[in-house]
């Protein structure tokens, strides 16, 4: 490799990085293939914002299902020592918006740390153009951790709430 | 009017909320259905807000079932659905120049809050979307129930003279709301948004976007390709996905 493919290599990985935290993105990877057997593979990935838990309570109940379990299929990579998108249990959110844990405010939220919830029960709203989505539970569970903040913004594919 | 192929038609004399009972038709869904209440025991807006409903005004709920849909999709609906309330003021007689858009879905009348659109979307199997509309077809709320800095109640009666029943302003609703449906879903989101951004109140103008945590203000700039509000603001351009609009 010339040290000019060199530089534009790491302009390009650089830009890659700028993309990934303009975007509040965790991974991204790409392969740029310069020819015959001289391609570049790039992954770059990075820690999620903190995560913020509900309440006090729901922390002391959340720390002893903090390790992730081990994923039944193919090895998880990640160079994350936690990441709550790849438990197996999270529920994702589907869309970018705000999300209420209540159908309003004052009332009761949907759930807490150890609600034990019927497979379609609203586990909470997720905000986008004035809909109102209800997020349901794609299994019966018990809700481990609750990884969002009421009234927090969510992003596509962000993990909302660990389910086990 | 004629009314519109492949939609039910529901006329109930009291229910809690039409919302709701559109909810509950979500399992038995046989194709899309207007529900209309003439008199509502638990009528609410969005996140709980209390929608006073006088008899005469308009309250109907649509139950939708859009089929393989991303959510952000469905949501998009907000759009349609203002689009065809706009319509439906303009078949009942309400001259354009009277009315105008607030992102995504408030229709004023001569800068007033005349309606609510409300849409509630239950993900997974045998879930649906509900469309709610309430009308101040003949009376407002007092101005004293609404939050500070909000777009003043105003009624269809009131302002124009034009007094009209809940039926048949829903008859002029549906056909509207079909035929924008049609549009969006042959041809996207984009007709929707054109149509939508050449009725809006306020392009070009500053508003305030209130958010769950924080308030940005800034230059309405336009609607995106996904619905999000852009705001020029000083910290450069923001699109906005969900918030309440201040003028």
């Amino acid at each position: 490799m010339s040290n000019k493919t060199h530089d534009t290599d790491v302009a390009f990985i650089e830009a890659l990085a700028e993309l990934l935290r303009k975007n509040d993105l965790t991974e991204l990877q790409v392969k740029r293939d310069y020819g015959p057997d001289d391609s570049l593979n790039v992954r770059v990935s990075r820690q999620t914002a903190p995560v913020t838990q509900m309440a006090p309570q729901a922390q002391v109940l959340a720390a002893p299902a903090s390790a992730p379990a081990p994923a039944a299929s193919a090895p998880i990579e990640t160079t994350m020592p936690e990441d709550p998108a790849a438990h197996p249990g999270a529920v994702t959110s589907p869309m970018v918006g705000t999300v209420y844990m209540q159908a309003e405010p004052g009332s009761d939220p949907f759930i807490a740390v150890g609600t034990a919830v019927k497979e379609g029960d609203t586990l909470l709203i997720v905000e986008a153009m004035k809909t109102m989505n209800h997020i349901p539970a794609p299994r019966a569970g018990t809700v481990k951790r609750i990884l969002i903040e009421d009234g927090s913004p969510v992003e596509f594919g962000a993990p909302l709430v660990i389910l086990e | 009017m004629t009314w519109p192929v492949g939609y039910g038609r529901v006329v109930l004399a009291s229910v809690d909320s039409t919302q709701a009972e559109a909810a509950r038709r979500f399992a038995r869904f046989a194709g899309p259905e207007w529900i209309l209440a003439r008199s509502q025991t638990a009528a609410r807006g969005r996140r709980g807000r209390p929608w006073l409903a006088p008899a005469g005004n308009f309250a109907a709920s649509l139950v939708l079932r859009p089929d393989g849909e991303a959510p952000e999709r469905v949501a998009l609906r907000s759009f349609v659905a203002a689009l065809a309330l706009h319509e439906a003021f303009e078949h009942v007689g309400v001259p354009r120049s009277a009315l105008a858009l607030k992102w995504p879905n408030d229709v004023l009348l001569n800068e007033g809050k005349v309606a609510g659109i409300l849409l509630e979307a239950m993900q997974g199997a045998g879930g649906g979307l509900a469309i709610g509309v309430g009308v101040n077809l003949i009376a407002a709320p007092d101005p004293e129930a609404v939050e500070t800095g909000a777009v003043q109640p105003v009624s269809l009666l009131e302002e124009t003279g034009i007094r009209v029943a809940p039926e048949p302003f829903l008859d002029a609703l549906a056909a509207a709301y079909a035929a924008w449906e049609a549009r969006f879903v042959t041809y996207g989101f984009e007709p929707v948004r054109a149509a939508w951004l050449d009725r809006a109140a306020r392009i070009g103008a500053p508003v305030t976007a209130r958010m769950g945590h924080q308030t940005l203000s800034g230059i309405f700039e336009t609607v995106d390709p996904q619905g999000a509000l852009v705001l020029q603001t000083d910290a450069g351009r923001r699109a906005v996905t969900a918030a309440d609009i201040f003028f």
